[in-house]
């Protein structure tokens, strides 16, 4: 029995963690990197020969980089560039044991950090690499460009419906609330929707707690489905396009969804705002958001916008998306995307 | 003694198990109707061990060791129904190269990554045995496992295991009808 063991890890060592590095056109690498009792799964995926890395900072907590990766992203950023998928600490493939009171932002930032170092060891020191946050990634990415010293390992940074500022976030969301459901129900438009949103956003002005802030932000999500404007993606059959093809381990996603979201670790993400030292940022940035986009407003991308001291910086708004531009608004999101990675790399 | 032998997989992703059962227990409940037999029904326990593997790629590599309690039931015309559970030891192997950086920012390769995790498995199933009608030391079997590790990333993790396999019995079956 003791030889067929040796033999299987023998056989398990070599074959799926071998070292493969991939220059090309149409990469496709995964490899993990192991940080505070975490083993967090990064999938390099496009064209490595460009250079120049794109490295998208997942929403959540606890949602899983697999949703971002895409047939229409690959097809218009992957190639032309290398699409860099990190699953986060307790999301998505990332494994570990008894890690859960590791799960701060102080050290998803760390891992962050290492992420970088470890791809910049495989593809080489001196690629262009851009950082791509989106929704939770938002506040990541902006810890991260505010710790002196950090932002020289990037080159440029994409911030996409992002929140830095997650009390500003709440206020923003009620006011965006309030404001587009009062004019949803002047025009008459799913006035029994809207109603109970508005309601609830009027008996809760301020100083939110977290499960108000959690309401507001599930009222923010709701509210997309009222919003005609909005082109609708459905969720799950977007997660079933690709179970198969990308091999998702659906389970563990959801293990880890389920306990991120439960995790006390949203008592402290609830306070954190970095607009006060967004001043230090100085490398190009580009800020998409989607106009109806009530769980991060656009108020909260104009803020963030206003505060950086970057000389190259854009913003670019979606007419089309919600909270999701990266579905919702492709076209849009990609060309963007491009135009400022040609231009900065 | 029975030795098993199966494919395991959940979705696309494949693996193996090899297994062993004990048996403890074996009843046999015949009814007759006016001297003619018209149901027999053997009831049998077993404790198996089990070594099974599964490949799930980026993702990991699982083998993992079960001891199980087996309530088996063996109709005259051969269906098997079954159910099992009992506990167990993963050890995953992480599904790609994992490097580790130090505070002085040193990279290296961490051989061999994964991790133990304890394990709890339940599943039932269908089966025929082919002693009961022809002289075959065998039986095929189909069963739905669910396995669940823990502590993984401080949480649970289930994870559905379809097997499809034969068992095979070297000594004559106790199921087998007397000639």
């Amino acid at each position: 029995m003791r030889k067929v063991l040796f033999l299987c890890i023998i056989i398990l060592s070599q074959g799926c963690q071998k070292e493969k590095i991939s220059i090309s056109e149409n990469a496709s690498d995964i490899f993990y990197v192991e940080n505070a009792d975490a083993s967090m799964r990064v999938l390099v995926k496009g064209n490595t020969m460009s250079n120049t890395f794109i490295l998208v900072i997942h929403g959540g907590p606890g949602v899983s980089s697999y949703f971002y990766d895409t047939k229409y992203i690959s097809q218009n950023l992957g190639d032309k560039f290398a699409m860099v998928y990190w699953d986060q600490r307790n999301a998505g493939a990332s494994q570990g044991t008894n890690n859960g009171d590791d799960l701060h932002l102080d050290q998803m930032v760390e891992d962050l950090k290492k992420v970088i170092e470890v791809l910049k060891y495989r593809y080489g020191q001196d690629m262009s690499l851009f950082l791509l946050g989106h929704s939770f990634g938002g506040l990541i990415a902006a810890d991260f460009i505010t710790r002196p010293g950090y932002q020289s390992m990037i080159t440029g940074l994409i911030n996409v419906d992002g929140s830095h500022n997650y009390p500003l976030n709440d206020t923003l969301t009620r006011q965006a609330l309030l404001t587009e459901g009062n004019y949803q129900v002047s025009q008459k438009r799913n006035i029994n929707n809207w109603m109970p949103i508005i309601s609830y956003c009027k008996s809760h002005k301020g100083n939110f707690s977290l499960e108000e802030s959690m309401q507001l932000e599930n009222y923010a999500t709701e509210a997309e489905n009222y919003v005609d404007s909005i082109n609708h993606i459905n969720m799950v059959t977007q997660v079933l396009k690709y179970t198969i093809t990308d091999k998702y381990p659906l389970t563990a996603i959801l293990s880890n969804l389920l306990f991120s979201e439960d995790s006390n670790f949203n008592k402290e993400l609830a306070v954190k705002q970095f607009s006060s030292s967004l001043g230090i940022v100085t490398v190009p940035v580009l800020v998409l958001w989607g106009k109806y986009d009530f769980t991060c407003p656009l108020a909260l991308g104009e803020d963030f916008y206003t505060h950086i001291n970057s000389s190259e910086k854009k913003i670019a708004i979606s007419l089309q998306s919600g909270h999701n531009m990266i579905l919702q608004d492709k076209k849009f999101f990609c060309e963007e995307v491009s135009n400022f990675v040609l231009k900065y790399r | 003694m029975n030795l098993k032998l199966t494919y395991v997989s959940s979705l696309i992703y494949p693996g193996i198990s090899i297994g062993v059962e004990y048996p403890i227990n074996h009843v046999t409940l015949s009814v007759l109707k006016n001297q003619i037999l018209i149901k027999r029904i053997s009831r049998d326990r077993f404790i198996s061990g089990n070594l099974n593997w599964y490949h799930h790629a980026g993702f990991h590599d699982n083998l993992y060791l079960t001891a199980e309690w087996v309530m088996r039931r063996t109709r005259y015309t051969g269906l098997i129904s079954e159910f099992s559970m009992g506990p167990g030891l993963s050890r995953t192997f992480v599904g790609g190269t994992t490097y580790k950086v130090d505070d002085q920012g040193n990279i290296s390769i961490v051989k061999l990554a994964g991790y133990y995790y304890a394990l709890i498995t339940a599943g039932g199933g269908l089966g025929y045995d082919f002693s009961m009608k022809k002289q075959l030391p065998l039986s095929a079997l189909a069963k739905l496992n669910i396995i669940s590790m823990f502590p993984y990333n401080s949480t649970v993790y289930f994870r559905p295991v379809l097997e499809l396999g034969i068992r095979y019995a070297p000594v004559r079956s106790k199921n087998m009808p007397d000639k």
